[in-house]
């Protein structure tokens, strides 16, 4: 048995899907000295019939008689099983032969490896329906299908990767996170998010959080507040962890040393992960605190500046050292001093300027960097009493206009050239500015200042701002270039302006890394830069940019760097899975109910008056409750609980699809069936009233390792008294388009009714039907067997159900032993006898047309008096419910039709080719 | 388990003991491999689950190391001890202790065994020439396998071969089987034996001897496998059942033959039909026949359409208990109620009277109808059909023969009616067609093609690998009182030479003939007296002593 990977070639048939119906074929071809290839979509081999209760008429277990069968085909010497494995296309070659391509879907479980412990599952942090149990209970991601499924191997269900990961630019597992906050594991949650980077707390609180933009729930009652739960995560751990032990985390020396320039989120970044790699990195920090951005412009109120100490504090745990106020500027230097690798991430250190008159002359005119670096290092001015105009857009002028109102500002006027609705600052932003009291000069253009004249060598001071009407800020090709009416001015009197227009690259600094642009030079996906062993990252290469894209940059270079130490090539940062499709996590929910958010933050005071932070901490319970709102939208949520409980090293959520292809003389087509989805028979409330169930859950409730150990009604968990079945449910029925009798499930019906009395002696018993067809050997003395145990048949069709009371369920029906009228019974659990439908992958085997189908859209057998199992193609035989209704004996018989004709087939155009030979 | 581990260590004759996580990974397997080969190893001992998940993957492991697969013995310490006892932790790791020593003591006595090569016969005799039969000796031939079919009458062909046009395709029986009887002539690889019958069956696995009588001469057949086919027959109803034995009132298969008679109208007595009641389950679901005959409803109804077709205007009443056009079949149901036909239930203790009417001389049905809340019917009907279902022939002599096992209802019986439907209880016999219950001509196709597959599994190869694990005598002992040759189900045991004879290719390894042999004089290999008793002083040390 293998799973995943190449299968190998020389196969003489090939069986689609593992039901009885494939099994009974495969096994029959194999013991014939036959080569098959078994290709199963489902996890184990089994279908349908591994998860029955028993089987009628012998009432034999199910799985006691299925589970050797799986056995013998997982085990046979001729017979290999792919599991997770879809067949794509069948091209009949002309030759006899066919070309089959096979795609192979991850199990991101190594099954060599595997042992079927189940600690992953154990482990696993997502909850999704159990469809092998008919959605009646839960299961986890990280899962093995059902306790007899062959292999016994876990797998892990993954739908691509969750909105809120894939669109984190620093690769942050945010939907991981969240799933271990709902399961309470905050330190667990603190280093997931440190598989990234030690900025845990920073972005907890300044990251623009594009994963809550992207987050499903937001289609609902909002978003979960994911960077909320971050900074929750951070506060957790710093507040309680212990501390470990220094250098704890760093990975075994490699004898490797790296330089890092700057220590911004980027350098920070890519220095805790380079160190947690073994290597040893040195910081080069120009300022005079470590941090960059976060320490040094980002204002207290959204970003302390002791969680930003306590971050970096993080960087001892893997032995990196930092050094302060030391410039690099000759890297040539930093080589001779015996560093394998540098990467400079020295960021956006340098103000834009307006270039108008005065800008420079003027006192009291100033870049923001400078004014809010001030602030960060204590030597904030006092500005009571004063007026501050600041000048840009952004979330810099943003973080000026609500800082300088902090300081005693009478009054901060924020001037730009946007108009309100186009200003690049984040739009709670600019609300929260002007909530705090910033006026708002929107669509106006700097046209000069005024100014003191200069006395005594002294410079003049600014008096006052002229404005003049911008009328539009961006060209028609998109870029910026901003047109004024000089016709339109205004005046603002201040007393400081502070300039936030914009940030640049000194890229003076590294002139052997720059050819003539605004940035440094390096390759977009490597950062390698035309210095081999240098490597560039962050806002230093990508120009301004947000923390968490300059966290992705700095991972990304640690990973580049680490590989070009190893002298590897530079690629293998692993892509994540395509993003899940966010409709499609809406349409698989069942129901919603409404989870309220987070209460809002307290709104904005006006004129505060010191550098607090303005976002409270969310308690415990808000955070669990917040977190339990998300929807798992990849299913598995990347939390790596599982990496890490595997004792055998077998997951692995790196791998992806394969595809192959390969020959075979003979095809066996053994898709089986669809179940009627009964909430297509509205009227019969199923999925709307919860004890409406169909005969399949019925299945898994009397099934040995059923759900809730007991036959139990799903609302309220009583052993119900009265249980009806409702016969025929999509089948016999024209008005769901299913004209044809489903031939099994009046005999599915019976066999369950004996069970629910076996199992509930209390419980009556009742079928309300058309036609009771026991067709088929012991069937008819089964239902005798039925009567005489005390089930009630009454005849006559069932027109709807209703739900009254406490769950309780009234039929309304056509009494036809009783007069032929209406009438009406109630239910403690109704039992919906669901038919079947064919199964249209079938005919998706092959190009469109090309398997004929009969009518009813089953495979056609057009010989079927004759040449039973073979289809309208030679070559392609079918096997079981595929081509109709079948229940196991007939499926078994009708399988080993098919295996006989294959062989037929097989034997024939062997000889045909051995002739062709001579 | 490092105790468990440490005792294993201290047994007599282990040379290694080892832990390992993953027993089953490749990496513990190819350790154990290592450890055989490097110490000479002649014993494996494996404690961990169940040997039903992995007595086969180190058997393998042990073939690997080059130690004969059957001195590996599998002890389960998961399930039946671990698992089990999950609240005293002390006590399962002694009881695992017992258990691994009892399988070392099991171990150290083993002797090494090889599977039993037997070489097969590529033929099967094919038993009945209905389409069951005649399209499983094709199948046969078509993979390889030579073919005798034995037929009791002078024609092929059986009950299809009387057919019209069949439902659900309309496709006609008597076509079918000219079609089948003409390629099985043209087939080297096919004999044929009318006006014959099987009277006797010997050997063993896969290697049988058959008597056939033809005539006065008895021919002896070798045979890998005999697949039974010999059909059912037509329920002959009493006269006066449902007025059978009036003019007018015919059997299923009587209208099927006066449907086939001729064009145009369909006539009885030269006058065309204008009024047809159908008395369904006439010979099935009562009390001698407590089985439903599958194949009556969709027959019927068929034949009612085509009767629509060729009578325009005729009146067909239906009168049943539960209409069974299962599946596609249904679809008859739809089209036959659109061409006029009325559906009329009764209910099973009250069925339809069919009398000769006074008036005009006609047939006259009366009876209760359930969908009319229990009005009664009087129906005027120039032809009154009995659906007659099928009953088994009474074979006696092919039952002996063959000892094919007789269901209560007097079909043959499959050994196991869900997975193994064409396989019998006696070894080389499967069984396929109506002789084990009532099929549609298709049905009986597709359950022959089943029995060549299963004949193609056992055969094809030409060889097959048996069990080693066989009951073996000692002469010494033996004294030849022939207890052990009466107790064996398969009659693998013989007296030779005044002493019991164990035919290895016979002999099931089931054991039980080792505890009613009075001087022990019984082994089964791999399971010896010696090694058991030996398991059991194991198990018992520390508790006895």
């Amino acid at each position: 048995m293998t799973s995943g990977g190449n299968a190998g070639g020389g196969w003489d048939a090939l069986v689609v899907g593992s039901g009885i119906g494939g099994m009974e074929s495969a096994l029959k071809l194999g013991g014939m000295g036959y080569r098959v290839l078994v290709v199963e979509k489902e996890p184990s081999v089994g279908g349908k019939m591994i998860l029955l209760s028993k089987v009628f008429p012998t009432l034999d277990c199910a799985s006691c008689i299925s589970t050797p069968k799986m056995a013998a085909t997982a085990h046979h010497p001729n017979v290999t099983v792919l599991t997770d494995a879809r067949v794509e296309r069948v091209t009949p070659k002309g030759d006899g032969t066919f070309a089959v391509k096979v795609h192979q879907e991850p199990r991101y479980v190594d099954t060599s490896a595997c042992t079927g412990c189940r600690q992953c599952e154990m482990a696993c942090t997502v909850a999704v329906p159990d469809q092998f149990n008919g959605a009646l209970v839960s299961r986890r991601a990280a899962y093995i299908a059902f306790p007899q499924a062959v292999p016994q191997k876990a797998l892990i269900e993954r739908a691509g990767t969750s909105p809120c990961t894939f669109n984190c630019p620093a690769g942050i597992k945010a939907h991981g996170y969240a799933s271990l906050v709902r399961s309470g594991l905050y330190e667990e949650a603190f280093n997931l998010v440190a598989e990234t980077t030690p900025l845990v707390g920073s972005l907890g609180r300044a990251c623009y959080a594009p994963c809550e933009a992207a987050c499903t729930r937001g289609q609902l009652e909002g978003p979960v507040p994911l960077r909320r739960l971050k900074r929750f995560v951070a506060d957790t751990h710093y507040a309680s962890a212990p501390s470990r032990p220094v250098p704890s985390l760093a990975g075994p020396p490699t004898g490797k040393r790296v330089a890092v320039v700057g220590s911004g989120p980027a350098g920070l970044t890519a220095a805790w992960l380079l160190g947690r790699k073994g290597h040893h990195v040195k910081i080069f920090e120009a300022g005079p605190e470590p941090g960059g951005a976060l320490r040094l412009a980002i204002p207290s109120y959204r970003l302390p500046v002791e969680v930003v100490e306590r971050d970096i504090a993080n960087l001892k745990e893997v032995g990196a050292e930092i050094v302060t106020g030391s410039r690099v500027d000759d890297l040539a230097a930093l080589r001779r001093e015996g560093f394998d690798a540098v990467l400079v991430a020295t960021g956006t250190p340098l103000a834009a300027k307006l270039g108008v008159p005065g800008e420079d002359e003027l006192s009291g005119v100033r870049p923001a960097l400078g004014f809010l670096r001030e602030i960060k290092l204590g030597q904030a001015p006092d500005l009571s009493g004063q007026s501050v105009v600041v000048v840009g857009g952004g979330n810099v002028a943003i973080d000026a206009a609500r800082s300088a109102l902090r300081l005693g500002a009478q009054a901060v006027h924020l001037a730009c050239l946007e108009r309100r609705g186009e200003m690049p600052a984040y739009e709670w932003e600019v609300d929260e500015a002007l909530a705090e009291g910033v006026e708002l000069h929107d669509g106006w253009g700097i046209a000069g200042f005024v100014g003191d004249d200069g006395q005594g060598g002294r410079p003049g001071a600014v008096r006052a701002v002229q404005l003049m009407r911008c009328t539009s800020v961006f060209g028609p090709d998109g870029r910026f270039s901003p047109t004024y009416d000089p016709q339109e001015r205004s005046e603002l009197a201040c007393q400081l302006v502070v300039v936030a227009i914009g940030m640049g690259v000194d890229v003076a600094a590294f002139p052997e890394l720059a050819n003539g642009g605004r940035t440094l030079q390096a390759d977009p996906v490597t950062l390698q830069t035309a210095l081999p062993w240098v490597f560039a990252a962050g806002d230093a290469v990508s120009g301004p940019s947000t923390i968490a894209k300059a966290v992705g940059q700095g991972r990304r270079a640690a990973h580049m760097v680490d590989r070009w130490l190893a002298g590897l090539p530079l690629d293998g940062l692993p892509s994540p899975l395509p993003e899940v499709d966010r409709s499609s996590v809406l349409a698989r929910q069942s129901s919603h109910s409404y989870r309220a958010p987070l209460a809002p933050a307290p709104g904005a005071v006006p004129f505060p008056k010191d550098f607090a932070e303005t976002e409270p901490v969310l308690t415990e319970d808000e955070a669990r409750a917040a977190a339990s709102r998300c929807l798992d939208c990849g299913v598995c949520s990347e939390c790596h609980q599982c990496v890490k409980a595997c004792p055998a090293g077998a997951i692995d959520l790196d791998m992806r699809p394969q595809d192959f292809e390969l020959e075979v003389p003979a095809v066996v087509v053994s898709t089986g069936y669809n179940l009627f989805p009964a909430e297509n028979k509205p009227q019969y409330g199923y999925g709307q009233y919860p004890n409406v169930i169909t005969g399949v859950q019925m299945e898994r409730l009397l099934a040995p390792t059923r759900p809730y150990n007991s036959v139990l009604r799903p609302s309220d968990g009583k052993a119900p008294e009265r249980v009806a079945y409702v016969m025929c449910t999509g089948s016999r029925d024209q008005t769901v388009g299913n004209p044809l009798c489903s031939k099994f499930c009046c005999m599915y019906s019976l066999k369950q009714a004996q069970l629910v009395m076996g199992a509930l002696p209390l419980a009556e018993v009742t079928v309300h039907y058309i036609d009771i067809r026991a067709v088929g050997k012991g069937y008819e003395e089964f239902f005798e067997q039925a009567k005489a145990m005390g089930t009630n048949f009454v005849r006559g069709r069932v027109a709807s159900i209703k739900q009254v009371g406490d769950g309780n369920l009234v039929l309304r029906y056509e009494d036809v032993d009783g007069g032929g009228g209406l009438a009406e019974a109630e239910y403690d659990l109704v039992v919906l006898a669901v038919g079947v439908q064919p199964n249209p992958e079938a005919a998706g085997l092959f190009a469109p047309g090309k398997l004929a189908l009969s009518p009813y859209a089953y495979v056609d057998e057009p010989d079927e008096d004759l040449n039973p199992a073979a289809t309208g193609t030679p070559g392609v035989f079918v096997a079981g419910s595929a081509s109709g209704p079948r229940d196991i004996p007939e499926s078994v018989l009708h399988a080993g039709a098919a295996a006989a004709q294959a062989a037929a087939w097989i034997e024939r155009s062997r000889r045909t080719r051995e002739a062709m030979a001579l | 388990m490092a105790k468990v581990v440490e005792a294993a260590r201290a047994e007599p004759g282990v040379v290694v003991a080892r832990e390992a996580m993953f027993t089953c990974s490749d990496a513990t397997q190819s350790e154990i491999v290592q450890d055989i080969t490097d110490n000479q190893l002649d014993g494996l001992v494996v404690a961990s689950c169940s040997p039903k998940l992995h007595t086969l993957t180190f058997r393998e492991v042990a073939r690997r190391a080059g130690l004969n697969p059957y001195q590996y013995t599998q002890v389960n310490i998961r399930e039946q001890c671990s698992w089990a006892h999950t609240d005293d932790p002390q006590g399962a790791t002694q009881k695992a202790t017992k258990l691994v020593r009892a399988g070392i003591a099991r171990t150290a006595l083993s002797e090494a065994l090889h599977p039993l090569d037997v070489e097969t016969t590529p033929r099967v005799v094919v038993v009945g020439g209905g389409v069951a039969g005649l399209r499983a000796a094709l199948g046969l031939s078509d993979i390889g396998l030579e073919a005798v079919l034995v037929e009791r009458e002078e024609h092929l062909g059986g009950l299809v071969a009387s057919l019209g046009p069949m439902s659900p395709h309309g496709r006609s029986g008597h076509e079918v089987v000219a079609r089948l009887v003409e390629e099985v002539a043209r087939r080297p690889g096919i004999t044929v034996l009318t006006g014959a019958e099987v009277v006797s069956k010997a050997g063993t696995y896969a290697n049988y001897h058959l008597v056939v009588k033809r005539g006065d001469e008895l021919l002896e057949l070798d045979a890998g496998q005999v697949i039974v086919a010999t059909g059912a027959e037509p329920y002959q109803p009493a006269e006066g059942e449902y007025g059978y034995g009036l003019e007018g009132v015919v059997t299923l298969p009587q209208f099927e033959a006066l449907l086939q008679a001729g064009e145009g109208p369909v006539a009885y007595q030269g006058r065309p039909l204008r009024s047809v009641a159908y008395v369904y389950c006439v010979g099935s679901r009562d009390e001698q026949h407590p089985y439903c005959s599958r194949f009556c409803c969709s027959a019927t109804v068929h034949a009612a359409l085509q009767l629509a077709a060729r009578n325009p205007g005729v009146s067909q009443y239906h009168l049943y208990r539960d209409l069974r056009t299962y599946g596609s079949n249904e679809a008859l149901l739809s089209q036959s109620r659109q061409r006029g036909s009325v559906f009329v239930r009764f209910a099973d203790d009250d069925p339809p009277e069919v009398t000769r009417g006074t008036t005009d001389g006609g047939l006259q049905v009366t009876v209760r109808d359930q969908l009319t809340a229990g009005e009664e019917l009087r129906v005027a009907a120039d032809l009154v059909v009995l659906v007659t279902g099928l009953v088994p022939h009474d074979d006696p002599g092919l039952v002996r023969a063959l000892k094919l096992p007789v269901g209560r209802d007097g079909f043959y019986n499959e050994v196991h009616p869900k997975l193994r439907p064409v396989e019998t209880v006696v070894d080389g016999v499967s069984i396929c067609g109506t002789c084990q219950g009532p099929k549609t001509s298709a049905e009986a196709v597709t359950s022959g093609l089943a029995a060549v597959a299963l004949a193609g599994a056992l055969l094809k190869a030409g060889v097959a690998q048996l069990d080693p694990q066989v009951a073996k005598v000692d002469p010494v002992h033996c004294d030849g009182c022939g207890t052990c040759v009466a107790s064996c189900p398969f009659g693998a045991i013989s007296m030779v030479d005044g002493r019991a004879s164990v035919d290895p290719a016979g002999c099931k390894g089931c054991g039980g003939c080792v505890p009613v042999c009075p001087r022990d004089a019984i082994d089964l290999k791999g399971y010896t007296d010696a090694q058991v008793r030996a398991a059991i002083d194991a198990l018992a040390q520390g508790v006895l002593a």
